[in-house]
């Protein structure tokens, strides 16, 4: 009976600890230091990588034009957006939603991985090829 | 016209066929037909040699520099110490460009490495301050039922969240150049093959399986040190550390459960050493919100996360100190005792485990003592199983490459040497261990008596076994 109760208070800590940490998708923030296209793990297989097709700054949506189709995302403000200006060997820049405009080249990263459709998104990458491209802080 | 021999070119030819005798005698040795090597155990040793040369044209640094093998993998202010002025681990002191990228008073002194883990934005006042994980038994310590947990709170690598990709974090927060961190310029990022041989790597190292406890221990008071750890009463150890790994007990958790995250109040330990010299701001763990989620939203103290931190296996602790996240304990027994302090046993973890059990963790300084010996023979029992792994390897490869394998084997003997003497025990397998220390050292010099010293030292290393476990 002792062996149960103890069991039982353990389960309980198993339920609180355990399942009160998230699955551990990624330390964020060196993620965005890493190119559009090179997320170890995620690029090519769980992101969207193309061109926003559509803004929709009520709604706080975007669609991106890739080559698995079109995908649709909410900007939440818990969305990391990053400007990668690593083609001009400058330093990522943090960006906004204004930055997410329609023919710029995006990588974009699902929370929970999984794709759906305007689902919230957890990352962006905005891929800038001018130096005063973004309109974002620093 | 007639060759005249003398007397002196009669022991000239003598000496040339000796001579040439000698120099069959050593390419023979050394031109041994050894097997060639299957594609796993290529893509270790490729990854190997990324792991201990490869810099990423970043500041000079490799992984080895902070995780270097002759120190199981980690650092401290010990090894530290020996260490050249212009090794690129002090790159902070010499490269005015990165002068912020450690604190070097914490570096040198604590072993504390500066860690970006909250975010970028902030550089002076958000940071943390970590420990070196050693990187020994990752493939039986990694995995968990929610995904991978790498670094000390679990969330250490960027990308899928895996050890594969935890490289890559690597390289952009420790390697670069400048505080700029543009791949391309302040480093090159490990390509996809890199990843794989370095995950190879890391995953080959150390132990392979877990224990299963209880093992029949020979000295009484490792064995009762073995019993309280086990015990539901008094250590509880073992539901975070079954079998003294670093993994969840299923009967509690769930099988599969595997590597767990919880807030154990490490971060509110007293008079911690390396808050006495400098101030850094709280660890907050896990994510960078109160929820362990993403999104920069801090705790009332400041600290970002949800204060938790992922388990390290304990079979591999007490060669691989100071303990905890933050260094902030110097001895086994030290750790052991943190359970019975205030810090834990009103942690969020002490909490549930007093509610659960009726108790918290009271064990008395007799106990503390018998936990930590039990953790030390088996730390001594490790340090054993690779002594005798790395020389055996070494009678399996080029002589080249055998010396690396006696270096690591004079290492681990060093370690169960050191854990077993500095409380007290089994002094008479001690005393085997120094020998096959001795053997090993003279199987490294030798060039005609390699593999018979080795053989010898691995017959010391069985009898030393033998002394600790039936």
């Amino acid at each position: 009976m002792a062996r149960l109760g103890f069991l039982m208070g353990m389960v309980a800590i198993g339920a609180l600890l355990w399942g009160g940490t998230p699955y551990a998708h990624g330390q964020k923030t060196t993620e965005m230091f890493i190119p559009m296209g090179q997320s170890p793990g995620l690029s090519g297989n769980v992101t969207v990588i193309g061109t926003i097709e559509t803004v929709n700054a009520r709604d706080r949506t975007i669609v991106v034009a890739g080559s698995s189709g079109r995908w649709s995302t909410t900007v939440t403000k818990h969305t990391h957006i990053w400007l990668d200006r690593s083609k001009l060997h400058l330093p990522t820049q943090y960006g906004t939603f204004a930055d997410l405009r329609k023919g710029r080249m995006v990588e974009l990263y699902y929370e929970g991985r999984e794709r759906r459709d305007k689902g919230p998104a957890e990352w962006i990458k905005v891929k800038v090829t001018e130096p005063s491209g973004g309109a974002a802080r620093q | 016209m007639a060759k005249v021999w003398t007397r002196h070119t009669v022991k000239g030819a003598a000496q040339s066929g000796l001579a040439a005798v000698c120099v069959s005698v050593f390419a023979l040795a050394s031109c041994q037909t050894l097997p060639p090597p299957d594609p796993q155990a290529k893509l270790i040793a490729k990854g190997r040699d990324l792991f201990l040369n490869e810099t990423f044209e970043g500041n000079g640094r490799t992984c080895g520099s902070c995780h270097p093998p002759e120190n199981n993998f980690t650092i401290d202010s010990s090894f530290i110490a020996t260490l050249p002025d212009d090794n690129p681990l002090f790159v902070a002191e010499f490269n005015p460009d990165l002068a912020t990228l450690e604190r070097p008073e914490l570096l040198r002194k604590f072993g504390l490495i500066l860690e970006n883990l909250d975010g970028f934005d902030d550089l002076e006042n958000k940071f943390t301050m970590r420990g070196v994980p050693h990187t020994l038994g990752l493939s039986v310590s990694v995995n968990s039922a929610l995904g991978p947990r790498t670094g000390w709170s679990g969330d250490g690598a960027p990308g899928d969240g895996s050890l594969r990709s935890f490289a890559t974090g690597a390289v952009i927060q420790h390697f670069t150049k400048t505080l700029n961190r543009v791949a391309g310029v302040d480093f090159r990022l490990p390509t996809d093959e890199e990843l794989d041989a370095l995950e190879a790597f890391q995953l080959s190292l150390g132990r392979q399986a877990d224990l299963t406890l209880p093992l029949p221990l020979r000295g009484t008071i490792a064995k009762r040190g073995q019993e309280i750890f086990l015990d539901r009463n008094t250590g509880k150890c073992s539901a975070c550390h079954v079998n003294a790994g670093a993994n969840g007990d299923p009967n509690i958790f769930g099988a599969g459960a595997g590597n767990l995250n919880f807030d154990t109040g490490v971060e509110n330990l007293p008079d911690q050493p390396a808050r006495l010299v400098e101030t850094f701001p709280i660890d907050g763990g896990f994510g960078t919100d109160p929820d362990g989620g993403s999104t920069n939203v801090p705790n009332p103290d400041g600290s970002f996360g949800n204060k938790t931190f992922n388990t390290p296996p304990v079979v591999e602790a007490a060669d691989s100190g100071p303990f905890f996240h933050n260094n902030a304990v110097q001895t086994i027994e030290g750790a052991v005792a943190f359970y019975n302090g205030d810090a834990f046993n009103n942690s969020p973890a002490g909490q549930l485990l007093r509610g659960a059990t009726g108790s918290g963790i009271n064990l008395d300084g007799t106990q503390v003592d018998e936990v930590a010996a039990f953790l030390r023979v088996i730390n001594a029992l490790e340090n054993i199983r690779e002594s005798i792994a790395q020389l055996g390897a070494s009678l399996d490869v080029h002589r080249s490459k055998a010396d690396e394998h006696l270096k690591l084997a004079i290492a681990e003997t060093k370690d169960s040497i050191l854990v077993l003497k500095a409380a007290g025990l089994h002094p008479d397998a001690v005393a085997h261990l120094k020998k096959a220390k001795r053997l090993t050292r003279k199987a490294a010099r030798s060039w005609f008596f390699r593999s018979k010293k080795t053989r010898e030292a691995i017959s010391e290393q069985k009898k030393a076994r033998a002394l600790l476990v039936e």
